[in-house]
């Protein structure tokens, strides 16, 4: 990994910000970005709302609140999204820091080990965990000949492998971000901190930790927010019991084709996702240093 | 910067899915447009598409010039899909294989076209079932819903009934039900279960169904979503009686399996091939599905491989003995298969599946 010179190393690296061009400038440069996120984004999003009021609220959201299926499923899907979150950062922090830290052909190999399996489709990954955990599959044939249990045991359709399989599937949302603003946090001030008697664990919780934080927000809202939306892997390794809100969407879309309650349905997830977000990105500005959360 | 790199990333998970899905089959179809005549029909693929492909679709190029192209999809992805097209005008198949229950609801009528004008040709073959061509498409095949079991030593008790798949008792070991958002047939299996007549089914008691699901429920180690978690999990003995469908039954059993079924438990289901409203070459697909109709050797050879029953008695006939004896048959279906109450199925859809979410989770 290339190390950055000291004189870029001397600023918080940050892209340029608007206030550094005339305001026409900064328009016309924005209005390509504002131009698809309306016709390709907004206008989609305004008419799902109005898909979803097209039969009546009562009939949509007046049936969400009645029938207390959806917000149980709703709240379930939060507690899932949460601790495939949580498993993320902290299985991917350690990765991040190891792509940050290492020599070049030892970096390249470690980055190629996070972003291969990005790149393989989630279907092919979500199945290849049910080769794993299966009855029969490697993870229980390796229990059994080790004497740990006397029978198969239930690992595949279960709460835990969606939450296992999913934080696979989003493991490099988080170490990606965590690993660029690491990588950004000159060596030099680990090295100071170490002068000034800071031992290896001390350096890192004092120093380094703290100024990766807006990586780990930005890669925890990423995963939270993808994890929320999940479809396809719960519904290939979960059980009945792990029913996410989007299954709910898919069964509304899908096999009913009760498109406007879909629509209310997505709506509402949608509306669940930003308020958490944003309540999220306020609770972080409230703490100094932090500034920077994107 | 990096941000954006990231958020890039994160839109590309999605798409290598879509991609896989539904770009690649459309663009295939595209370049075929211009080449040459062709019919566009979407069925679930795998072995299914490769039997009517060698008996059905390749004959009927070889007779009339006409190509077909196939698009794979799931049945549901295929009902919603087929929906959004008329929807949005913008309809790029014309042919799509939808459950014979669905094919007779009030949404499929919405996106498909009427075929009572197309049937009237028919109305005089006296071999075709009299179901076999309706307005809501035209009959590919029939097939089962049953109830499945590991073979033991010879002598030992066969479950028979539901009421036998409820017995962990006298038949133990794990169970396997399906769970993919069509929950009629469970629910029907466990009111059989509970003494409830053939011909007084439906309208299903939902709350005395699920009561008596929740006494087998601790035993029930398979809830299946695909065909291939039913098969998968028999092999891996994850079950020893089991709700499952015909076909793959009878795949496992070619295979050299311990597997055996009881069509006095067993629900019979079908395929339709219809028509989309608006299709892009109407006239090519009215060919293909009277190509269907008229030619009991094709029926005859697909069903061979799928052990499905033909809408014409004439294939039938064709049909080898050992094919014969595994199909559900003409005397099954008055004796003791269920035929769902489509119409009631469907005008309750929406309620049978909230009940069900409700109960599953």
């Amino acid at each position: 990994m290339r190390q950055p010179q000291p004189s870029t190393r001397s600023c918080w690296p940050r892209a340029r910000s608007m206030r550094s061009y005339a305001p026409a400038v900064s328009w016309i440069l924005v209005a390509p970005a504002i131009a698809i996120l309306a016709i390709g984004f907004l206008y989609p999003l305004l008419r799902l709302i109005m898909l979803s009021l097209s039969a009546g609220p009562s009939a949509t959201y007046g049936r969400l609140l009645r029938e207390p299926l959806y917000a149980t499923v709703l709240a379930s899907s939060i507690v899932t999204a949460v601790s495939v979150t949580f498993a993320c950062i902290v299985l991917g922090y350690p990765v991040a820091l190891a792509m940050a830290r290492l020599r070049k052909r030892a970096a390249a190999l470690t980055t190629a080990c996070v972003l291969i399996p990005l790149w393989t489709s989630v279907l092919i990954r979500s199945y290849a965990w049910i080769v794993l955990l299966q009855r029969n599959g490697l993870i229980n044939s390796l229990l059994i000949a080790e004497g740990l249990t006397q029978g198969p045991i239930k690992l595949l359709y279960t709460q835990g492998a969606v939450i296992l399989a999913m934080t696979h599937v989003l493991l490099p949302f988080a170490i990606l971000p965590i690993f660029s603003i690491l990588r950004a946090v000159p060596n030099d001030y680990v090295r100071a901190a170490h002068s000034l008697g800071a031992g290896k664990v001390k350096a890192f919780f004092l120093v380094t930790l703290p100024l990766s934080l807006p990586g780990v927000f930005a890669g925890a809202i990423l995963c939270f927010v993808l994890a929320l939306g999940f479809y396809i892997t719960p519904a290939l390794v979960g059980g009945p019991e792990s029913m996410m809100m989007a299954s709910l969407i898919g069964q509304q879309t899908t096999v009913l084709l009760d498109w406007p309650f879909a629509a209310a349905l997505s709506t509402v997830l949608l509306a669940i996702t930003l308020l958490i977000v944003v309540a999220f990105r306020k609770s972080l500005s409230f703490s100094k240093g932090l500034s920077s959360v994107y | 910067m990096s941000f954006i790199w990231i958020r890039l990333s994160a839109i590309g998970l999605r798409l290598p899915i879509c991609a896989f899905a539904c770009f690649i089959p459309l663009a295939a179809s595209l370049n075929w447009a211009s080449a040459t005549e062709q019919v566009v029909i979407a069925s679930t693929g795998g072995a299914y598409d490769r039997a009517l492909k060698a008996a059905w679709f390749d004959p009927f190029t070889k007779e009339t010039g006409i190509q077909v192209v196939t698009v794979v999809a799931t049945n549901a992805e295929m009902r919603a899909k087929a929906s959004a097209m008329v929807k949005a005008g913008n309809v790029t198949w014309d042919l799509y294989l939808d459950g014979e229950i669905q094919a007779a609801s009030e949404t499929h009528r919405q996106a498909t076209e009427d075929l009572s004008g197309f049937c009237q040709q028919f109305a005089n073959r006296k071999d075709l079932s009299p179901n076999a061509c309706a307005p809501g498409g035209v009959l590919l095949q029939s097939t089962a819903t049953l109830l499945v079991y590991r073979t033991g030593k010879a002598g030992e008790p066969v479950p028979e009934t539901w009421a036998d798949m409820w017995d962990t008792k006298k038949f133990p070991g794990g169970r396997a039900f399906p769970s993919f958002d069509d929950p009629w047939r469970v629910m029907a299996a466990a009111l059989l279960a509970d003494g409830v007549a053939k011909d007084k089914l439906f309208p299903l008691d939902v709350d005395r169904a699920l009561a008596k699901l929740d006494q087998i429920r601790p035993a029930i180690t398979l809830w299946w979503k695909t065909g291939d978690q039913s098969v998968q999990g028999f092999r891996n003995n994850e079950y020893s009686l089991g709700q499952i469908w015909l076909t793959r039954a009878k795949a496992m059993q070619t295979e050299g399996l311990p597997i055996a079924w009881s069509s006095k438990a067993s629900f019979l289901v079908g395929d339709r091939i219809s028509l989309i409203k608006g299709a892009p070459h109407r006239e090519n697909a009215l060919k293909l599905i009277a190509f269907w109709l008229k030619s009991p050797k094709a029926q005859a050879q697909a069903c061979e491989v799928l052990s499905c029953t033909p809408p014409s008695s004439d294939a039938i006939a064709l049909m080898s003995d050992q094919a014969r004896k595994t199909m559900p048959g003409a005397d099954d279906i008055r004796n003791s298969i269920v035929v769902p109450d489509a119409e009631w199925i469907n005008a309750n859809a929406a309620m049978l599946l909230e009940r069900w979410n409700n109960w599953i989770r």
